[in-house]
């Protein structure tokens, strides 16, 4: 093993890069999480004291994902996650509005896999799915959402802003096209929330998405957005919780946790963008500056940490173990990502126009708000010497 | 198997061993699977058998890059013998043990790769050597062997027989055609890798070699051509004339062996000359007759001392995977058997008459390609008794048609003869492929044409088949040749 590859592996300092796989958890989260998993252990639906502080807490907590929403208390409905989120949402409306014989849905191509496949679904069940495609930047056309709808339209369902590529949807405009037409409309804003300013009382939209672990939360708690007067019926069944839409003993320190994450994001959000822009424009600066190196997704209109890449030539699955081995963590762009299924092109790339071959080519870089700039540039340095070593590898790279 | 990579593939990943390409290599192999889109390309340089140097380049997956690695480690420096002994289990240990799932196949990649250089080199070393009909070299001595190998129970059988046997066994497999695609035909790339996994695993070095062209102007022209000038042809016997031998003669030679092998049955008698195998009903001495006295001189048939029975036991015996596969098919080059199908793809056909033994016409043919003498079916002429094509005529475009009697022959002029004893010696001959031998007297033409003047009548001699004489007492073959007429 080369010298200074081993000397990444002995200074044990990993440069954590993936933001939107998942984030780290907030120290102060973890302080606000720890009593209710220590300490206390009360059932919020219990009537003796424990179970009151628990009730407490939870509604503390709602308040402040509320207030990080621009939502009131009663609108906000935990969930296990975004995945529970989204179904929650697509198919709660979906059977509540099935008495007004309303059976067709309009999907991005460009969703997470909780929308897509829940869509999915409905589709073998019965339903009509309208999917509507993306420019080259991955941008859905609001004119096309508005042709795409009809008298029949129950939901609309457009992501606030791209997991993969990290474009940031017109939502207001996409919101405001369905209100009109008085037709439910469901954002997902799992990426989005803790990095564009999310307020509902300006975005119409119905339903909307967000999860505790990509904005320095715990991983297994989401909360579903419901605005005042959507009919939705439950997806789980069973003790009545969470106003009857979704059964099961609360979890407590998670919903705890969610609540001081959301008050930190609101707390921090300005600054939170601009560091995390300060990072990523640097990176996309120094890595488009190696030959065949392309950014992917909207050039302005993308979140504050994300830069995905097309690097001609070379595999992501490589580029990244590659990195991996250098001390940097982060993400192919596509779902070849995981090791063990084998090869399969992102849809998300597909629907913006690129081949399979340079969807496999595909890495993305999230930066966070504790990244310094000392890691960028390490980072940088350790991105051009992966890639030229693989593209002298390469037998499609001609030298 | 593990969900992630190993340490070892990691390794190999960011310190790729023996990257890049050798700008005068002496042979470069390059193979891609298109489905995942991962290409490998290996290029070797050879002196004296041995490789000197070996370079590589993968585009793929991290599990492609470091099994290239790998690879290139494992016989950088080696003889070209061991070299070709490196299997896929071999590259899999030295990345530390399996691959994560679905990452197996970059075994198979960069090991053909490999291979297909070794395969490029030989090729560049054979030029125009083999269509030009290759004789062999000065033979060397010694206990070495290279043993075809097609993927069969018969091949790998005959190469494990002489590992036993205390050989240095080397085997090669053949690229004939590109046979259609999941087809069961022997000459498919499949059937290749699987040939190269059972040598491996049996410890054997192997290669392959690019016939296809040496196939298409020796075998396949010819099979065509034959239906054209009215003759029936035998496109195995073509092979065993022009291609099978000549090649592993040449590669034995390549590599300083002396005899080469294949899973035939028959046997070598001395002089030398082809006797019959121990199992009757598996003889391919018909169809091994054209083989030149030079090459048959180096030759090792194992199975001949064995029964097919015994062969498919060793097999299992020795837990050979290809102990149940299906026996071969008649012509490799057409798997679905429909040979006038395949025929008509390459000819123009012209319509014309049916006629009979006295010329009175009896009606219309779609062209002389669609029969040989002997046919009953299709003639498309009713008659009150069977009909039967009774001679070709692709001059005039006629097909002859008559009752069976007609088809019966006395005497066959026999040309492109391959003697292996006096012509005396011939008491019998053997006129098609499923026939039994009639007994025979030889007459010796000026031009060294032989007629075999027939004991009894035979049906259906179609010229452009094989005729095999064999001796008084049935065992050895005395000289082969091709029909080239035959008379009442």
């Amino acid at each position: 093993m080369a010298v200074w590859v081993k000397l990444a592996k002995m200074m044990d300092h990993r440069v954590y890069l993936d933001h939107a796989a998942t984030t780290p958890l907030d120290e102060r989260v973890l302080e606000a999480m720890l009593p209710h998993l220590k300490e206390r252990g009360g059932n919020p639906s219990s009537l003796h004291a424990s179970g009151a502080a628990a009730r407490e807490a939870i509604e503390a907590a709602r308040e402040a994902v509320a207030a990080f929403l621009g939502a009131s208390p009663g609108e906000i409905f935990f969930t296990s996650g975004g995945t529970e989120a989204d179904n929650l949402a697509l198919f709660g409306m979906a059977r509540a509005a099935e008495t007004s014989g309303k059976r067709h849905v309009v999907v991005s191509a460009v969703e997470h896999a909780a929308v897509r496949e829940s869509a999915r679904r409905l589709e073998e069940s019965g339903w009509e799915v309208s999917w509507i495609g993306v420019d080259e930047h991955g941008l859905v056309d609001p004119a096309e959402l508005s042709a795409a709808l009809r008298p029949d339209t129950a939901l609309a369902a457009v992501m606030w802003a791209n997991n993969e590529i990290g474009t940031v949807q017109p939502v207001e405009e996409l919101a405001d096209i369905c209100a009109e037409r008085e037709i439910l409309f469901h954002a997902d804003a799992v990426q989005s929330a803790g990095r564009v300013p999310i307020d509902v009382a300006r975005t119409p939209v119905s339903t909307l998405a967000i999860s505790g672990h990509k904005l320095y939360g715990p991983q297994g708690i989401g909360a579903l957005y419901v605005r005042d007067g959507v009919a939705l019926d439950p997806t789980l069944l069973g003790g009545g919780q969470e106003r009857g839409l979704r059964s099961g003993t609360e979890n407590v320190a998670g919903i705890v946790g969610l609540g001081m994450a959301c008050q930190l994001a609101s707390e921090s959000l300005e600054g939170r963008v601009r560091h995390e822009s300060r990072l990523r424009d640097r990176i996309i600066s120094g890595v488009t500056e190696l030959p065949g190196v392309s950014l992917n997704g909207h050039p302005e209109m993308r979140l504050s940490n994300s830069v995905h890449l097309s690097v001609d030539g070379v595999e992501a699955e490589g580029l990244v173990l590659f990195l991996d081995a250098l001390g940097f963590e982060v993400g192919s762009g596509s779902a070849c990502a995981s090791a063990s299924a084998g090869h399969k092109a992102s849809p998300v790339l597909l629907a913006m126009g690129q081949d399979e071959r340079e969807a496999f080519s595909a890495v993305r870089i999230t930066v966070g708000k504790d990244n310094t700039e000392q890691e960028i540039e390490a980072f940088l340095e350790a991105f051009s010497t992966a890639v030229n070593q693989l593209r002298e590898l390469s037998p499609l790279t001609t030298t | 198997m593990p969900d992630t990579y190993r340490p070892e593939v990691i390794d190999h990943l960011v310190r790729p061993r023996n990257v890049g390409e050798i700008s005068d290599a002496s042979g470069i192999g390059e193979s891609g699977d298109a489905a995942c889109g991962d290409i490998a390309r290996f290029s070797v340089r050879l002196e004296d058998n041995a490789l000197t140097d070996v370079r590589y380049k993968v585009y793929g997956c991290a599990a492609c890059i470091a099994a290239g690695s790998a690879l290139s480690e494992l016989v950088c420096g080696k003889s070209l013998l061991d070299a070709a002994r490196v299997s896929k289990e071999d590259v899999r240990d030295a990345l530390g043990g399996s691959l994560p799932v679905g990452k197996e196949h970059a075994l198979t990649l960069v090991l053909d790769a490999l291979h297909k250089a070794f395969e490029d080199h030989w090729n560049l070393v054979a030029g125009d050597m083999l269509v030009e009909g290759y004789g062999g070299s000065e033979k060397n001595d010694g206990k070495t062997v290279v043993a075809a190998m097609s993927g069969g129970v018969d091949s790998a059988v005959t190469a494990l027989l002489l590992k036993e046997r205390g050989y240095d066994v080397a085997t090669v497999t053949f690229r004939l055609h590109d046979g259609e695609k999941g087809s069961r035909s022997c000459c498919s790339p499949d059937t290749v890798l699987f040939a190269r996994d059972t040598a491996h695993r049996m410890g054997l070095p192997h290669f392959t070699l690019n016939l296809k062209d040496l196939f298409q102007k020796r075998v396949m022209r010819d099979f065509v051509g034959s239906y054209e000038k009215g003759r029936t042809p035998n496109p195995c016997v073509a092979c065993n004339a022009h291609v099978k031998f000549h090649a592993a003669a040449f590669l034995a030679d390549g590599l300083g062996f002396h005899h080469v092998a294949t899973g035939h049955y028959a046997r070598v008698a001395d002089g030398p000359s082809l006797a019959r195998p121990r199992d009757a009903a598996k003889d391919q001495t018909y169809v091994l007759w054209p083989i030149p006295r030079e090459l048959l001189a180096r030759t090792v048939f194992p199975l001949g001392d064995y029964e097919k029975p015994e062969v498919r036991r060793i097999a299992e015996d020795r837990g050979l995977a290809v102990a149940y596969t299906p026996e071969s098919q008649d012509i490799c080059f057409i798997p679905d058997g429909n040979y006038r199908k395949f025929v008509r793809k390459k000819v123009a056909a012209e319509p014309g008459e049916v006629v009979d033994t006295a010329g009175k016409v009896l009606g219309g043919h779609a062209g002389v390609v669609d029969f040989t003498v002997g046919q009953r079916r299709g003639i498309g002429v009713s008659a009150p008794t069977p009909l039967y094509v009774t001679e070709v005529r692709p001059k005039s475009n006629q097909v002859v048609v008559g009752k069976k009697q007609d088809l019966a022959v006395r005497e066959v002029l026999v040309r492109d003869l391959n003697h292996f004893l006096a012509p005396d010696e011939a008491c019998s001959v053997q006129v098609r492929y499923n026939g039994s031998p009639v007994p025979c007297e030889v007459e010796e033409t000026a031009d060294g044409a032989w007629i075999a003047h027939l004991s009894e009548p035979v049906m259906g001699v179609a010229p452009g088949q094989s005729a095999v004489f064999y001796s008084a007492d049935g065992e050895r073959v005395a000289a082969g040749g091709v029909v080239a007429r035959n008379g009442a």
